[in-house]
């Protein structure tokens, strides 16, 4: 039970703007997210490697 | 009675409203339960309801009385909650209402993260009214919190309660007709080309709609979530966010320019000795007998509503114009008054029935009729501004079978003057004493018509002849 599915779409870019407009806290979040999209994009990460 | 099912309240499987044997009660699903019981046994929970910022809620012990169309297999356990005397929507509030749901959504979110939980949404119409004291009514909004997630009613609160307080604040421009015009609110693209570039520097709107916006069209078919927990995402984040939407929404003002019906009393010909005669009649009318609901239809400033609110459980005062209802609401919080509910709406366009089959949000006579109505200086607004013909409105009061105390401002009134004379002579015929008299006569017993000392306006008390 307990599975991660909400009822209301939380909206892909209205997760990232959380992750971004957090001041000083949220900035090493934003960067590690755009790093890895970044190796994502270039291929040295395969972009679903997490599922979990 | 059966049990039925609240329209508006099929959206959260985990979380269904119905109504049985007077009362409002809620299905919880298995994970429903869990999050209940999680909720239940906070300090949140006790002292919110204390405060009356929560809707007092107790669990059945046993899931029995489900209307037909739940699946019973499905439901694990049913609570019950206290009722809020009249129902009511965003698209109906001022200003300030709409902000003081926005805090209290944002303070509920906050309080539920210290407890290790969350809300699962951030629609504002979870927040109804006793009087001006909001009360946030679906505890099944409340869960348990999932660590690395961001939160699930970010962007609804932003569309359902920022942008159209910003839309408002920044620009003057009145947010209920949006709020009526979609169940969803005001979209970030949508928000981001109301503004203009100069507004793209006012706090908070760089964050929350320019790049807000930009966002979401780009992530529009990406899924984030779990890169997101991936990179480190914690609660802090939602608590620092959440506090500065805090401060965000407590520094939006709303400044009416001067309306018509603001300044109203002021410059209003016929005043003081009118106004006490009026007060009397309305007061011998109210005073006559307790009364459940009354509805004072063209409240203005609420000076009237005040008296007739005296001997009633609950008043719902309603005008169309933003501007006094705003200044009403800010008085009569002030005052702790929390038996009037003043609502922003025209009569002659009044709230629909509104979403999936018409019926997720309720026309306002079926939340509740009143058993007496006010219509003071009203219906030469309505017949002369609007054209609806006296007999129609009438018909239309009669169907409530309520008591009426109704004002009716003859053809010599300066204000119908006024009215008639931007029309040209000979406009609404129908609007005459005789006419009024007669029509009044043959839906209502009229127990008492005084003329007013201006001479130009007359009051009758009336009740249903059936």
């Amino acid at each position: 039970m307990g599975g991660l599915f909400a009822y209301l779409d939380p909206g892909s870019g209205s997760m990232i703007v959380q992750a971004v407009v957090g001041g000083v806290a949220a900035v090493a979040v934003a960067g590690k997210f755009y790093w890895r999209r970044f190796l994502g994009f270039i291929g040295i990460r395969r972009k679903n490697d997490s599922s979990s | 009675m059966e049990p039925r099912v609240e329209r508006g309240s099929f959206r959260d499987p985990d979380s269904r409203v119905f109504y049985a044997g007077g009362s409002v009660h809620r299905a919880l699903s298995e994970r429903g339960l869990a999050d209940w019981e999680a909720l239940a046994e906070t300090a949140l929970f006790r002292d919110k309801v204390a405060e009356g910022k929560l809707v007092g809620t107790e669990q059945l012990p046993e899931p029995n009385g489900l209307p037909a169309e739940l699946d019973a297999e499905r439901v694990a356990a049913v609570l019950r909650h206290d009722r809020v005397p009249v129902v009511s929507y965003p698209y109906e509030w001022p200003f300030g209402m709409l902000r003081d749901a926005a805090l209290l959504e944002l303070e509920l979110l906050l309080a539920a993260l210290d407890e290790n939980l969350i809300l699962k949404d951030a629609s504002p119409y979870n927040v109804q009214w006793r009087g001006t004291r909001p009360v946030f009514v679906d505890v099944g909004s409340f869960e348990r919190l999932r660590e690395g997630e961001p939160w699930a009613g970010y962007r609804q609160f932003c569309t359902l309660l920022l942008y159209p307080l910003m839309l408002q604040a920044f620009k003057n421009v009145p947010f209920q007709p949006w709020l009526r015009g979609s169940l969803e609110g005001i979209e970030p693209a949508e928000m981001r080309r109301l503004l203009s570039f100069r507004d793209r520097f006012r706090r908070g709107v760089l964050t929350n709609v320019v790049l807000h916006a930009k966002l979401e069209a780009r992530y529009a078919d990406r899924e984030v979530k779990q890169d997101l927990k991936k990179a480190g995402f914690r609660t802090e984040l939602i608590r620092v966010n959440a506090r500065k939407l805090r401060k965000l929404v407590q520094r939006l003002e709303w400044k009416p320019g001067r309306t018509a019906w603001s300044t109203y009393r002021t410059t209003n010909p016929y005043d003081e000795p009118d106004a006490a005669a009026k007060l009397d009649f309305v007061r011998e009318a109210a005073g006559a007998r307790h009364r459940r609901l009354v509805w004072d239809l063209g409240c203005n400033d609420g000076r009237f509503t005040r008296v007739a609110a005296m001997d009633a459980d609950y008043t719902v005062a309603v005008d169309a114009d933003a501007a006094v209802v705003e200044a009403l609401y800010r008085e009569l919080r002030a005052d702790g008054v929390d038996t009037i509910l003043p609502l922003v709406g025209n009569l002659a366009d009044p709230s629909p029935g509104l979403g999936w089959r018409g019926e997720e949000r309720r026309p306002l006579v079926a939340r509740g009729r009143p058993d007496l109505t006010l219509a003071l200086a009203l219906i030469h607004h309505v017949a002369l501004t609007s054209n609806v013909p006296i007999r129609d409105f009438l018909d239309w009061l009669a169907e409530l079978q309520t008591e009426l105390v109704i004002e009716f401002p003859t053809r010599d009134d300066p204000m119908v003057q006024r009215l008639l004379a931007r029309k040209g002579p000979g406009a609404n015929p129908d609007y005459d004493t005789e006419t009024f008299e007669r029509a009044l006569n043959e839906r209502w017993r009229v127990e008492r018509r005084d003329t007013l000392p201006s001479g130009t306006r007359i009051l009758y008390r009336a009740s249903p002849s059936a």
